[in-house]
C-alpha cells in the first residue's frame, strides 16, 4: 500500500511538474530586441534607415512621441532573405510599453501589411503613446514574411508616470467612447465564470461519490450498467439541454446588446507611395573595400565622378544604422543615439570639393568602436561577404545627394 | 491487489483508502492533462487563442474545435470504459482552461503587460459538457463521436460569441474601418507577431458571405468527428493495462 502511495505521490509530483513547465512555456517575447544578433549582411543589405528622428527622450505616460525617418529598400538585397513583397512596419520596444496609436508609410496609415519594392525609398512615421514607465529602447522595425524582422537602429527612451494612470479611449461607430484598455473585461470575466461554474458543478455530481477502485471493480465485474443510475441520466440530460439553451439565450441577447459588429479586418496594401530623392548627380565606383579587424576600420577605394553642376564633398558613410560622419562636412543635429554616431568616424584621403565633371580616387576610411560593439565586423564571417551602404554628399548650398554601395569586403587580420 | 489486502482491516479503513486514492488520481489526472493538453493546445491552437484579433469567423471557428476536441477524447475513453465516469471531457476541458488562465494572467498580463482583454482564452466547455453527457446517455463512441463530435464544433462559436462580440464593434481610426479587435492588435505591439502572420478571414469559403461562421463551424464539426475518433482510440490504448507487466487483463 504504501509503495503504491509512494509511487502516485511520485507520479502527481512529476505531473505538476509538468504543468508548471506548460504554464511557463509562452510569454510574449519580452526584452530581446537581439538587434546585434541579427546577422550583419541581414542589417546591411536589406532596410537601410535613414534620417531617423525620436521627437523626444522623456516621455509621461499618456503623451505621445514619434518616430520617424526613411528607409531604403536596398535595390542588392540578398539572396538568402525573401523579397519584401509582405511588410509590415512594426516597432521594436519590449512588449506593449507603448501602444502604436499609428505608423504610417508615405502618409498612408499602415495597420496592415504592405508590398515594398526594392530600391525605393519611403518616408514612415509611428506614432507611440507611453504605457508603461521605464527606460525603454525604441527601434524602428519591419517584418518581411519570409525575411523575419528587421531591426533598425534604437534609442533610450524614458517613461515616467504611473502605468495605472494610463487610458486608452476610442470613439466606436455606435457612438460610444470606451477605455480599449480595460473595455469588455468584466464580460470576460463574467462568462467564463458562468461557465466554469457549470462546469464545476457537474464534476461534483461525479467526483462526490467513491470513483476509481468501487467503479472499477463494478465495470471489471459486469455491472458496469448499475453505475448510471436513471437520476444521473435526467441530471446529465439537465446539463446538457441547459448548456444549449444558455448558449442560445445568451448568443441572442449579445446580438441584440450588441447589433452592429463586424468581421476582423486583414488584407494587404499595395502601391505604397515611395519618396523620391533628388537625383543624383554624383557616381561612385568601390574599387576594393578592406576591413582591418585589428583597427575596427573600413577601408574603400572609391573613384568617384561629380556629373553635376555644383562641388559636393563626401560627409557620412551610414550603413546598418550606424553613421561615419566627417566633421567638416557635415555635423549631427538629431540628436542620434550616441552608440550609433562615429562623430568623427569618417576620414577621406582628399576631401576638397569635387569640382563638377572631375573624377577622383580617394581613400574612405570609416572607423569606430560601434563595427565590434554591433558586430558588424562579423560580416567577414557571413555565407555572403559583401557590404552595402548608403554615401551621403553634399554641395555648399547643403544640398544632399545619396549614393548607394554595394561591393565585396576582404577582410585583413594584420 | 494482494497489497490492499494487506493494509486494510476493516471496511471502513477500506473505503477511507479508496477514496484517498480517488484524490490522489484525481490530481494527478489534472494535472497531467492539464500539462499535456495545454502543450499540445498551444502548439496547435497557438495564436487563434492567444489573441482577440485572431479570433475570426473561419480560421479560429475552424481550427480551435478540431485541435482541442483531442484529450477530451482520449480522457473520456479512459474514464468511461473503466469507470463509467462520464466527466473526461469536461475535466480535460476545465484542466486546460485552468492553466491557459494562468499563463494569460501570469505571462501575458503580469509579465508582459498585454491587457487580459486581448488575451483571455476561447470558452470550450459548453461543447466537452454536452459531449460528457452524450456518452453518458449513449453509451456509445460512435454516437458520441457523431453528435458529440459535431455539437462540439457547433456550440463553439455560439459559445464563445458572448465574450468578443463587445470587441467586433467597428471604429473608425484615422481613416480606416477595424473592430476594435483589430485595434488592440494594432494598438498592443507584438513584435514577433507581425500583421501578416495572423491567420484570419482567409479561405475558400467567400461565397457564402456573412453566414461564413455557421459553414466554419459545421467544417468544424465534421472534421472534429474524426479527430474524436482517432484521439478515443489514442485513449483507449492508453488505458490498457499491459503496462503493468504481472497485472495484465
Ligand atoms: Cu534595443
Amino acid at each position: 500500500m504504501k509503495i503504491i502511495k509512494d509511487k502516485v505521490a511520485k507520479l502527481s509530483f512529476v505531473a505538476l511538474l509538468i504543468t508548471m513547465t506548460a504554464a511557463m512555456f509562452y510569454a510574449p517575447t519580452a526584452s530581446a530586441h537581439g538587434e546585434k544578433s541579427q546577422a550583419a549582411f541581414m542589417r546591411m543589405r536589406t532596410i537601410h534607415w535613414f534620417d531617423l528622428n525620436w521627437s523626444k527622450e522623456e516621455v509621461p505616460v499618456n503623451d505621445t512621441m514619434t518616430i520617424s525617418g526613411k528607409f531604403l529598400v536596398f535595390a542588392g538585397w540578398p539572396e538568402t532573405v525573401d523579397k519584401p513583397e509582405v511588410s509590415f512596419l512594426n516597432v521594436g520596444i519590449p512588449g506593449p510599453v507603448f501602444i502604436r496609436a499609428g505608423s504610417w508609410i508615405g502618409g498612408q496609415l499602415v495597420p496592415r501589411s504592405v508590398s515594398l519594392e526594392l530600391g525605393e525609398v519611403y518616408e514612415f512615421k509611428v506614432l507611440l503613446k507611453a504605457r508603461r514607465p521605464g527606460d525603454w529602447h525604441v527601434h524602428s522595425m519591419m517584418n518581411v514574411q519570409g525575411g523575419g524582422p528587421i531591426i533598425g537602429p534604437g534609442k533610450w527612451v524614458t517613461i515616467t508616470g504611473s502605468m495605472s494612470e494610463f487610458v486608452n479611449p476610442v470613439t466606436t461607430l455606435t457612438g460610444q467612447t470606451i477605455n480599449l484598455e480595460t473595455y469588455a473585461l468584466d464580460n470576460v470575466y463574467f462568462w467564463h465564470a458562468v461557465w466554469f461554474a457549470i462546469a464545476f458543478a457537474w464534476l461534483l455530481f461525479w467526483i462526490k461519490r467513491p470513483l476509481f477502485v468501487p467503479r472499477h471493480i463494478a465495470v471489471s465485474t459486469g455491472k458496469a450498467d448499475t453505475l448510471i443510475s436513471a437520476g444521473d441520466k435526467k441530471v446529465g440530460m439537465l446539463f446538457a439541454v441547459g448548456t444549449m439553451v444558455i448558449v442560445a439565450a445568451s448568443m441572442g441577447a449579445t446580438n441584440e446588446k450588441y447589433p452592429v459588429t463586424t468581421p476582423l479586418q486583414a488584407g494587404l496594401l499595395r502601391g505604397m507611395k515611395t519618396y523620391q530623392m533628388p537625383e543624383s548627380t554624383v557616381s561612385v565606383k568601390v574599387d576594393d573595400a578592406t576591413y582591418r579587424v585589428p583597427g575596427r576600420a573600413m577601408q574603400m577605394t572609391l573613384t568617384i565622378t561629380n556629373n553635376g553642376d555644383s562641388p559636393v564633398r563626401l560627409g557620412e558613410f551610414n550603413t546598418a544604422g550606424v553613421r561615419f560622419l566627417d566633421p567638416a562636412v557635415h555635423e549631427d543635429e538629431t540628436s542620434y543615439p550616441d552608440d550609433l554616431l562615429a562623430e568623427e568616424g569618417l576620414t577621406v584621403s582628399d576631401n576638397s570639393p569635387l569640382a563638377p565633371g572631375e573624377t577622383r580616387t580617394v581613400e574612405v576610411t570609416a572607423s569606430d568602436a560601434a563595427w565590434e560593439v554591433y558586430r558588424l565586423a562579423d560580416l567577414i564571417y557571413d555565407p555572403d561577404s559583401r557590404f552595402a551602404g548608403l554615401l551621403f554628399f553634399w554641395d555648399e548650398s547643403g544640398t544632399r545627394q545619396m549614393v548607394t554601395v554595394d561591393a565585396p569586403l576582404i577582410p585583413s587580420f594584420i | 491487489m494482494s497489497a490492499s489486502q494487506s493494509a486494510v482491516r476493516s471496511r471502513a479503513e477500506a473505503v477511507q483508502v479508496s477514496r484517498t486514492f480517488d484524490w490522489m488520481i484525481l490530481f494527478t489526472l489534472f494535472t497531467a492533462v492539464l500539462g499535456g493538453y495545454h502543450i499540445h493546445y498551444m502548439l496547435t491552437g497557438g495564436d487563434w487563442d492567444f489573441w482577440t484579433d485572431w479570433k475570426d469567423r473561419r480560421l479560429w471557428v475552424t481550427v480551435a474545435p478540431i485541435v482541442s476536441i483531442t484529450f477530451p477524447a482520449a480522457v473520456q475513453a479512459c474514464l468511461w470504459w473503466r469507470y463509467r465516469l462520464p466527466i473526461g471531457a469536461t475535466i480535460s476541458v476545465v484542466a486546460l482552461m485552468i492553466g491557459e488562465w494562468i499563463n494569460r494572467y501570469m505571462n501575458f498580463w503580469g509579465w508582459t503587460y498585454f491587457p487580459v482583454n486581448i488575451c483571455f482564452p476561447s470558452n470550450l466547455l459548453p461543447g466537452a459538457i454536452v459531449l460528457d453527457v452524450i456518452l453518458m446517455l449513449g453509451n456509445s463512441m460512435t454516437l458520441t463521436a457523431v453528435v458529440g463530435g459535431l455539437a462540439y464544433g457547433l456550440l463553439f462559436y455560439p459559445g464563445n460569441w458572448p465574450v468578443i462580440a463587445p470587441l467586433h464593434v467597428p471604429v473608425e481610426y484615422n481613416g480606416m474601418m477595424m473592430t476594435l479587435a483589430d485595434l488592440q492588435g494594432y494598438h498592443y505591439v507584438r513584435t514577433g507577431t507581425p500583421e501578416y502572420i495572423r491567420m484570419v478571414e482567409k479561405g475558400t469559403l467567400r461565397t457564402f458571405g456573412k453566414d461564413v461562421a455557421p459553414v466554419s463551424a459545421f467544417f468544424s464539426g465534421f472534421v472534429s468527428i474524426i479527430i474524436y475518433f482517432l484521439w478515443h482510440f489514442f485513449g483507449r490504448w492508453f488505458a490498457k493495462t499491459d503496462f503493468i507487466a504481472d497485472d495484465a487483463s
